[in-house]
């Protein structure tokens, strides 16, 4: 390509058309050529020279820096935020209900104490901490199976088999907080679809649960979220 | 052009394009911050309302957007959260695989809520609905409208109209600040209400016979009557037995606590000629200083502390309602919790409650003490400290000075007397029992409804012009050249019917009340003045005819 | 060093000279005038569009859904996005305008004559590339008036005879604007323009290297002054020094006029005033002016005679043996273009 170029800029000189003579122009390259170097030196060394390189540097410099600033998506939009679950009054302890993230994503959260605060409760993410694909509950089982690569864990989803066991990696829980008695999960906000994805179905906590969430939300699905 | 005054300009451009960009930094930051007030939070979508936002982004956008710029919004909680019923409630319907009801209730809010709920329950705000059997009541059911359904009077071109709903005037004026009792209409043409279900403590309905008895749209929807909803009144009566309505005040579906904070909010009800208390506010220098600061009132703030958040005004909210720095930044939902004086009645009284929040009116003072529960001065210290926050305790004792004085004088000097006039004008039958059919009725509701809560209501609020020409200059007017001069025409005009006994009953206590030294102005002296102008009058006549 | 050198130089075996001499053309005099740069300046603008163009497009969203939403989070939520959107708009007029005024320097200096008539075509491919381009673009940013716009420019290629509705449902992607028309749009304004933009104008500097650039004399040239000055460092610094007075120009345009955002497009409702950008003022008067099937007719002659123009040149300076006859016709087709252009701005409809 380059080469190309470069034949073709000679040809040009040698058969510069006939509005320029090329005599001329192939003495004023020589000329050129020798006192290009005077040039250089000058450009470099004079005071002007670096202001002016400076100057582009800076300006340059500070545009391509905000053109990189654009880059990354505007802040503020945390993609987890904390959600309203449901009144800790009205919880019994040893139940669980399955709550579904803005995302979309479903986190079972059950009461394990009696005590008024978010350490009796816990709430499992579904994303496996090995290589971050779905687990889902496997009911005869009595598991969440990670299908990527049969990664499993137990209720409390604590790892049983496959590399996640052999790394000792446990199903991440979601931070939880109680405040004026009302449980709040710290949930994902965003999915890949936008904020309002068209699947709808799957959002349904009732239609989901049948038969592959543990036995205590089997029992709150019937209450649709509603607990007593 | 040589090459170094090229290398010169080049630098001299670079560093102009420098600037601009300094100044495109400029504006970023700026554009950044104005849009962080513009938008607050994130929004997410709740899973469980997904398919509600979706439907009536389409069919009602302004439902969504403005729930989208609630705090709701931004902590998840959506549409199902509130409106989500029980099977067994009596307005629950499906609508696409949920069960809820149109109606949110202060009891629906109250899963949540609960303090709020129960501060609001105990306010005298939630028992506005018992209007609907007061004096006012009467007025617009029967003087303004009619209770039962009229003729029309003649025919309306382009209207096909062949009965008047005489309520209607009770429906869109009183229910509409006062509450509407909620009604379903039954299957049979009639109207099932709270009292029909007496619902348990859990808002269900313990009448299963009521219920089955409703009437249901062909998409299965409970069909709400039209004169009880659309009501977001402070008193109603919903049909799980809970009482009011937190949209009231919390607008849905935003539930902006920055717009309850706002006077606009309250005077929605709170204005006018019978209680101008926004107006009043506005006279004042409270309200002359909310609309100078508004801006630096921190109005979205979280917590809204006095003291702490904001200083520079006080809303109604600030001192009725909201927290500040004595009392641990404290809400109440109980706008009376700090009112020393009830300016309701035509007499004011003062605000000792009994435990279920009601004014006690007991005499005898050791029944009395037994039954306060809460006593004005309580009451008073506790607004005293929201006062406090700008005003040092000598400036807030005299105002209460300025204004006990005033509402006494108010009380002693018209209210009672006139409340005594009314009364044995009836005792003595020369008016009738029924309200409004006597012009000395409306002359006295003038005078303690509208002209008497004014001047009260402009002296508890700092606004000069209520306390005085709106306020009592109208009620002496009203007083004096009005229900004095009617009620002796009543008894004239029944003297001269034969009813001698009652007249002058009547007669002596206009006279008793007359002789009074705080009115002796108005006829004591008068007599005086005939007596000493009558040789004058003559002089003149003398003098002109000369 | 040296080794690295070698390494270098075994695989891209070209020596310092033949570097040299192909950056280092001699460049004529007369470029030491300002206005003889005019075409490096649309070359410099085109740099910066593909570059504010590329980051513009990892947010937009070519779709009838959520293309006003991205731009509209590009312009208030993106960092530095409305300046970066605004930049790419006022690069988008500018450059419109230098390529006009290249176009108009070359048509009355007559550089179009004799051999260089391919690179008068060439040009004259560019300047509807960038017409189009600037087409395509206003069109994606679905505001009221961009989808009004692009749905009347379909239905004027319509009207084209024979083609017509075959150019239209290339356009469109159906029979009228549709869901798949946005990225139709946005493929044609980000990937096929800028390409072809970029072939033409490599083998319009290419022409140009092979031909020498034009060279022109003046009566004030002192007689004994050289007649080529060095590109480096001499013309670079020219060039250097145009393109930030551009930077410096778009950066105030983009701070004091910034890119807004219009209503959403609703295709329901045509709003009162409808105005296609300034560079097709010409075309929206003549289609007011005349018969549409008239308008698209005599615009293709049009455009056909200028394509064609260096020949036609050539017959009419023998049917009419006046020299400077190009000259007057291109000050009278000048002024016309101008009394349209004015004519459209002032008057509402």
């Amino acid at each position: 390509m380059i080469f190309s170029f470069v034949s073709i800029s000679r040809f040009g000189l040698m058969n510069s058309g006939q509005d320029s003579t090329s005599q001329d122009s192939a003495e004023q390259g020589d000329s050129a050529a020798s006192s290009s170097d005077d040039h250089r030196r000058s450009f470099i060394a004079t005071g002007s020279a670096v202001a002016m390189t400076t100057g582009l540097v800076a300006s340059y410099g500070t545009f391509a820096s905000m053109a990189g600033r654009f880059l990354f998506p505007a802040g503020g939009r945390r993609s987890v935020g904390w959600q309203f679950v449901a009144a800790v009054a009205s919880w019994q302890p040893g139940k669980s209900l399955e709550y579904t993230a803005p995302s979309g994503a479903t986190v079972v959260i059950a009461r394990h104490g009696e005590a008024d605060e978010a350490e009796a409760f816990i709430a499992l993410s579904s994303v496996c901490p090995h290589l971050g694909c779905r687990v889902h509950w496997e009911s005869q089982n009595d598991r969440f199976f990670c299908p990527c690569h049969n990664g499993a864990f137990d209720r409390q989803g604590v790892a049983t088999q496959g590399p996640p066991a052999k790394a000792g990696q446990s199903l991440k829980a979601y931070p939880l907080k109680i405040e004026a008695g009302l449980l709040y999960v710290e949930a994902p906000l965003h999915s890949v679809g936008g904020d309002a994805p068209t699947a709808v179905a799957q959002n349904d906590p009732s239609a989901q649960n049948d038969s592959s969430a543990p036995d205590a939300v089997q029992a709150d699905a019937v209450e649709k979220g509603r607990l007593s | 052009m040589n090459l170094k005054t090229k290398q010169i300009i080049i630098a001299v451009l670079s560093a102009t394009f420098l600037i601009s960009l300094i100044f495109v930094q400029w504006m970023e930051v700026a554009l950044k911050q104005q849009e962080a007030g513009l938008r607050t939070h994130a929004i997410s979508v709740p899973a469980k309302s997904r398919s509600c936002v979706e439907c009536h982004q389409k069919s009602s956008p302004g439902i969504i957007d403005h729930w989208k710029g609630s705090t709701h919004a931004a902590k998840g909680v959506g549409c199902i959260e509130c409106h989500q019923a029980h099977q067994k409630d009596v307005d629950a319907f499906d609508h696409y695989g949920a069960t809820i009801a149109t109606i949110v209730t202060p009891l629906d809010c109250s899963r949540c809520h609960k303090t709020e709920f129960e501060e609001f329950t105990h306010s005298h705000h939630s028992k506005a609905g018992n209007i609907l059997a007061s004096l006012d009541n009467f007025l617009a059911e029967t003087v303004e409208g009619s209770r039962e359904p009229f003729n029309p009077h003649s025919p309306t071109p382009g209207r096909d109209i062949d009965i008047v709903n005489g309520m209607a005037s009770v429906n869109v004026g009183c229910r509409q600040c006062h509450g509407s009792k909620v009604a379903i209409q039954t299957l049979d043409g009639g109207l099932i209400t709270v009292d029909d279900l007496q619902p348990g403590a859990d808002g269900l309905p313990t009448n299963t016979t009521a219920v089955a008895s409703i009437k249901r749209n062909s998409d299965g929807q409970p069909i709400l009557d039209a004169a009880s909803w659309p009501n977001t009144g402070i008193g109603r009566l919903n049909l799980d037995g809970s009482r009011g309505s937190c949209s009231a005040c919390h607008s849905r579906h935003d539930f902006s606590p920055r717009r309850a904070r706002q006077p606009e909010n309250c005077g929605k009800c709170h204005l006018g000629p019978d209680h101008p208390q926004k107006e009043v506010y506005e006279e004042s220098k409270h309200g002359v200083a909310f609309r100078d600061l508004k801006e630096h009132m921190n109005l979205d703030a979280h917590d809204w502390v006095l003291g702490r958040d904001y200083t520079q005004a006080p809303t109604c909210a600030t001192c009725h309602m909201s927290g500040h720095t004595r009392n641990d930044g404290k809400v109440t939902h109980d706008p009376g919790d700090r009112i020393s004086w009830t300016n309701r009645p035509p007499v004011s009284a003062v605000m000792d409650t009994d435990a279920e929040g009601k004014v006690v009116k007991e005499k005898d003072p050791e029944k009395r003490l037994a039954l306060i529960a809460d006593s004005w001065q309580q009451k008073r210290q506790r607004m005293k400290n929201v006062c406090l926050h700008c005003h040092t305790n000598n400036y807030v004792n005299a105002f209460y000075k300025q204004y006990d004085d005033f509402v006494v004088n108010y009380n002693e000097k018209f209210a009672k007397p006139g409340q005594k006039i009314m009364a044995v004008l009836r005792e003595q039958k020369l008016i009738t029992a029924t309200q409004f059919d006597e012009e000395i009725e409306w002359t006295w509701f003038y005078l303690w409804h509208h002209e008497g809560r004014r001047a009260r209501h402009g002296a508890s609020m700092m606004a000069p012009d209520y306390a005085h020409w709106h306020g009592m200059f109208e009620v002496a007017d009203r007083f004096y050249t009005k229900l004095i001069p009617q009620a002796r025409e009543i008894a004239e005009h029944s003297r001269e019917e034969g009813r001698r006994a009652e007249a002058e009953a009547v007669e002596k206590v206009i006279e008793e009340l007359l002789a009074r030294p705080e009115h002796e102005w108005y006829e004591g002296l008068k007599k005086l003045d005939e007596a000493k102008r009558l040789p004058a009058v003559k002089e003149e006549k003398e003098s002109a005819e000369n | 060093m040296t080794r690295l050198a070698d390494w270098i130089n075994e695989r891209i075996p070209v020596s310092g000279e033949q570097l040299r001499e192909l950056t280092n053309e001699p460049v004529p005099n007369h470029l030491r005038r300002w206005w003889f740069c005019l075409g490096g300046t649309p070359a410099y603008l085109f740099v910066v569009q593909i570059f504010t163009g590329i980051l513009l497009a990892l947010y937009y969203q070519p779709a009838p859904a959520s293309a006003y939403e991205s731009i509209r989070y590009i312009t208030e939520e993106a960092a530095f996005g409305w300046y970066l959107r605004s930049m790419h708009k006022w690069a988008a007029t500018l450059m419109i305008a230098a390529v006009i005024l290249h176009q108009l320097r070359v048509y009355f200096t007559a550089a179009y004559r004799r051999p260089r008539e391919l690179n008068w075509v060439i040009g004259m491919a560019l300047l509807m590339c960038t017409l189009l381009t600037g087409f395509t673009g206003y069109s994606l940013v679905f505001e009221q008036l961009s989808y009004w716009g692009a749905t009347v420019a379909a239905n004027i290629s319509d009207a084209v005879p024979l083609v017509g509705g075959t150019l239209k449902m290339l356009l469109l992607g159906g029979a009228e604007y549709n869901e798949h028309t946005l990225s139709r749009f946005f493929i044609i304004h980000a990937a096929i323009l800028p390409t072809t933009i970029t072939l033409l104008v490599i083998v319009h500097i290419a022409f140009i290297r092979m031909h020498g650039v034009t060279e022109l004399r003046f009566d004030d040239d002192p007689p004994n002054e050289p007649r080529h000055f060095n590109f480096f460092p001499d013309h670079i610094t020219t060039e250097l020094l145009i393109g930030l007075l551009l930077m410096v120009v778009l950066s105030a345009l983009a701070t004091i006029l910034p890119a807004t955002l219009g209503a959403k497009a609703d295709p329901l409702t045509t709003p009162e005033i409808i105005k296609p950008e300034w560079y097709f003022y010409v075309s929206f008067r003549w289609l007011k002016l005349f018969s549409l099937t008239f308008a698209v007719l005599s615009t293709g002659f049009i455009l056909a005679a200028m394509f064609l123009w260096p020949w036609i040149d050539v017959g009419l300076r023998k049917l009419t043996g006046n020299e400077d006859i190009s000259v007057w016709i291109g000050v009278g087709g000048t002024l016309l273009l101008i009394g349209l252009t004015v004519w459209e701005a002032v008057v509402t409809h």
